[in-house]
């Protein structure tokens, strides 16, 4: 993108929604919902040791209004998902989720009457984990999942879509 | 500061002398032998040897004769299961039983209160106490029986204030409800859950329709199948995504 010349120019010419991109997917701010033993191995994901900070996801936000990444660690039960919803709903757009562990993505060993089978039955989960608990290295590797999706996406230039200008009038995925 | 030294000589002349140092076993005999777990359960207590830390604490035939002796019919009957020796108490006296053994045989502590469904016809449901006394050493367990025609147990929270929530609980679990309970409300399920759970006619994933999912978009409704994932499809994001480039290699 950066040409030689342009270089001795001090300008680079970009799009906006890579320069955008690139600043979101760096800077995630997890939301932990921590509810089961996937919590411990999340503190390991964001502590010293396995370090989060590497890929500027350091920063854990307790309130849903700062954060754009929840990390549903650990089962669910059919109470505590009114109040994870409600969280979802109050986190700002855009916003991703992590299904952590056999737990959060199908119900795991908790095949029971209070526990819900899987947390996508409300939830839109971007990326799942596998594991009984995932190592902190599988939720890193889902974090970078979650950073390759967001470089894909097209995130200001909404009237083009797939790279086609739209015809006069529309708007692209109808949120304009 | 003179003052605290002198106390401090004083209160090391008033203590013991120290235990004679024992010298471990000989290597023919280890020690660790007798820690051995035992995974059938053993009709007598493990053979401890000269080992003092041994010793039946679940067994307790003087405290047993005792509530014989002070409540007589009230006591229904003794069993023993695995070296463990269990009182079967009339429902209605177990709040007396309970105080007696709190104020003249020392079990201060109220370790667990919990009920069972035996599914008979007659006196279908169980609740248990255990209870710990530790000047003694000794646990002791209670057993209440009551019929699926009369749920009601009389309440311990006047004599044990611990038993508060594990009554609830049993409430909650069995639907069997404690006469005199200051808060006789659901523990675990929602308030207006209709089921008991434990009981073993409850089907082990529920009634659909009985607990209700969180709606799946901000202004939905509340879902009452339980896998809308499955039948519904993905749950809508709250924005529109726009197509990524990973999908589309997909």
């Amino acid at each position: 993108m950066v040409s030689q010349g342009a270089r001795n120019e001090g300008f680079l010419t970009t799009r906006v929604d890579a320069v955008l991109n690139w600043a979101r997917s760096n800077s995630l701010m997890p939301m932990p919902m921590g509810l089961a033993c996937c919590a411990i191995e999340m503190m390991a994901f964001a502590g010293p040791r396995y370090d989060a900070a590497r890929f500027g996801s350091e920063a854990m936000r307790f309130s849903p209004r700062q954060a754009d990444l929840m990390i549903v660690a650990g089962w669910v039960s059919y109470k505590m998902a009114h109040a994870i919803r409600r969280v979802w709903d109050q986190m700002a757009d855009p916003k991703w989720c992590i299904a952590m562990g056999a737990c959060a993505s199908t119900g795991g060993m908790h095949r029971c009457y209070g526990v819900v089978q899987g947390c996508d039955n409300f939830l839109p989960v971007d990326v799942y984990i596998p594991g009984c608990p995932p190592r902190p290295e599988a939720l890193l590797h889902a974090l970078m999942d979650i950073q390759e999706k967001i470089r894909n996406e097209y995130s200001v230039t909404q009237d083009y879509v797939q790279g086609h200008v739209l015809p006069e009038g529309q708007t692209g995925n109808g949120i304009g | 500061m003179c003052s605290r030294k002198a106390r401090q000589v004083t209160a090391l002349a008033e203590m013991p002398a120290d235990v004679e140092h024992i010298p471990p076993a000989e290597e023919s005999t280890p020690s660790h032998r007798v820690l051995d777990f035992f995974f059938t359960p053993r009709d007598a207590p493990a053979p401890g040897g000269d080992n003092p830390l041994i010793q039946s604490t679940t067994q307790a035939p003087q405290i047993i004769r005792a509530l014989c002796d002070r409540f007589g019919k009230a006591i229904l009957g003794v069993e023993e299961y695995a070296g463990e020796q269990t009182v079967l108490v009339e429902t209605q006296r177990i709040a007396d039983v309970c105080r007696f053994l709190r104020d003249e045989q020392r079990f201060q502590y109220l370790a667990d209160v919990g009920g069972s469904d035996r599914f008979v016809e007659e006196d279908r449901f169980e609740v248990f106490y255990n209870l710990v006394s530790f000047e003694k050493g000794k646990r002791i367990r209670l057993k209440v029986r009551v019929d699926e025609a009369a749920l009601t147990v009389p309440t311990v929270t006047g004599v044990y204030r611990a038993s508060n929530w594990n009554e609830r609980e049993v409430y909650d679990m069995l639907g069997i409800r404690f006469q005199g309970h200051p808060d006789m409300r659901r523990m675990f399920m929602p308030e207006d859950f209709e089921y008991y759970p434990q009981r073993k006619e409850f089907p082990q994933m529920g009634i659909p329709g009985s607990l209700p999912l969180p709606p799946r978009t901000p202004e939905g409704p509340l879902q009452y199948d339980p896998y809308p994932a499955a039948h519904d499809g993905p749950t809508p994001k709250s924005y529109q995504e726009p197509p990524s480039e990973i999908a589309e290699e997909e």
